[in-house]
């Protein structure tokens, strides 16, 4: 896929939505759906790597790039994470505490919310490919449970899901 | 300002962006703690303002709220060490996680620690979802909250609307929509 074409579609998904898995419905609907240059395998696979990471939530765009590109496809990918972080330089300079009004707090709220819909929309296929028996069930309801509910890290429930996943292999 | 300089600015952010876990919120609160509370480079005003207008840009509002406090302080090239430094090193580690997972696909014993790792995924992404929800579910405001979230879902499954039609209808439906604000 051509690299400057791969970027602007991850800068679309970075662009038009407002925090780290929010843009994973453009994504896919994108990169799997329409282009098929992406698996949805490949997509979970990227946001384990994402969130396993320290640092901003939005960076499996970066392994995203990797698959759909190589190396130059992870630059682009980390280039569509950082552009957009520059727009609040002409909002600071020229809208100031404007920006902070009733109606855009009001607007982002709504797309935040309709944006945590798509997100669900999109777990559908990818947990009907990556669920296939009772333990990964097991091990998606409890990552879910631990990550909503608790403050442990990331790493820590990747860490259990990888162990109980190998252990489930060698007991069968 | 007292010791201001772009190499400090640099290894501020570099040492919280990618040593900070839990996305957003915890990144900026080090921040300040950094940048208002250690050094008083920021006025708490400004740190307020910023945070802000971070969460009204697009993208990872972590990576604008660095942007907009390294610009504050000293300007545009600030402002791009600023993203760097929070992004390359985690880009990096992303990079080198999916390419051991690439590498280890031919493997039987990894690939069953991998499809539980796929598998937490699936409640990862749920539990995303539910993040951006959450600070939505309090008092007078759920059941809108709810309304949005379904419609979003019924628009993307049962009328198959794109992920962008249905963001440029929930931006429209937030200006004319309007909630009293949060007491």
């Amino acid at each position: 896929m051509n690299l400057l074409l791969l970027y602007l579609l991850l800068l679309k998904s970075t662009i038009t939505t407002f925090s780290g898995l929010s843009s994973l419905p453009i994504v896919r609907n994108d990169l799997v759906v329409r282009r098929k240059v992406l698996t949805d395998r490949e997509l979970s696979a990227a946001i384990a790597a994402g969130r396993t990471a320290p640092g901003p939530n939005g960076s499996y765009i970066v392994s995203v790039g990797y698959f759909v590109a190589g190396i130059p496809g992870a630059i682009a990918g980390c280039l569509a994470v950082m552009t957009p972080a520059f727009l609040i330089i002409p909002m600071l300079r020229y809208l100031g505490r404007r920006a902070e009004t009733p109606a855009v707090r009001n607007a982002i709220e709504v797309v935040t919310l309709a944006a945590a819909g798509l997100v669900i929309t999109t777990t559908v296929p990818l947990a009907r490919d990556a669920l296939m028996g009772a333990l990964s069930i097991a091990i998606a309801i409890a990552s879910f449970l631990i990550l909503a509910l608790t403050k442990y890290a990331t790493l820590w429930v990747i860490a259990g899901a990888a162990l109980v996943g190998l252990a489930g292999a060698l007991v069968a | 300002m007292p010791g201001l300089s772009l190499r400090r600015l640099f290894w501020i952010y570099l040492r919280v962006g990618n040593t900070t876990f839990g996305g957003g919120d915890p990144t900026m609160a080090a921040l300040h703690s950094e940048l208002v509370a250690r050094c008083g480079w920021l006025a708490r005003e400004k740190y307020g303002m910023i945070y802000a207008l971070a969460r009204a840009t697009p993208g990872t509002n972590m990576l604008a709220f660095c942007a907009g406090t390294a610009w504050v302080l000293l300007g545009w090239r600030a402002a791009i060490v600023a993203v760097l430094a929070v992004t390359v090193p985690s880009a990096v580690m992303v990079l080198l996680l999916t390419q051991g997972y690439e590498s280890l696909k031919s493997n039987v014993l990894a690939m069953a620690a991998i499809h539980g790792i796929l598998a937490a995924a699936v409640g990862m992404m749920a539990a995303g979802a539910y993040q951006l929800v959450r600070p939505h579910l309090h008092a007078r405001r759920w059941l809108r909250a709810a309304a949005v979230v379904g419609g979003s879902v019924a628009l993307s499954l049962g009328f198959q609307f794109t992920p962008i039609q249905v963001l440029a209808l929930a931006a429209v439906l937030g200006v004319v929509w309007r909630m009293p604000e949060k007491k």
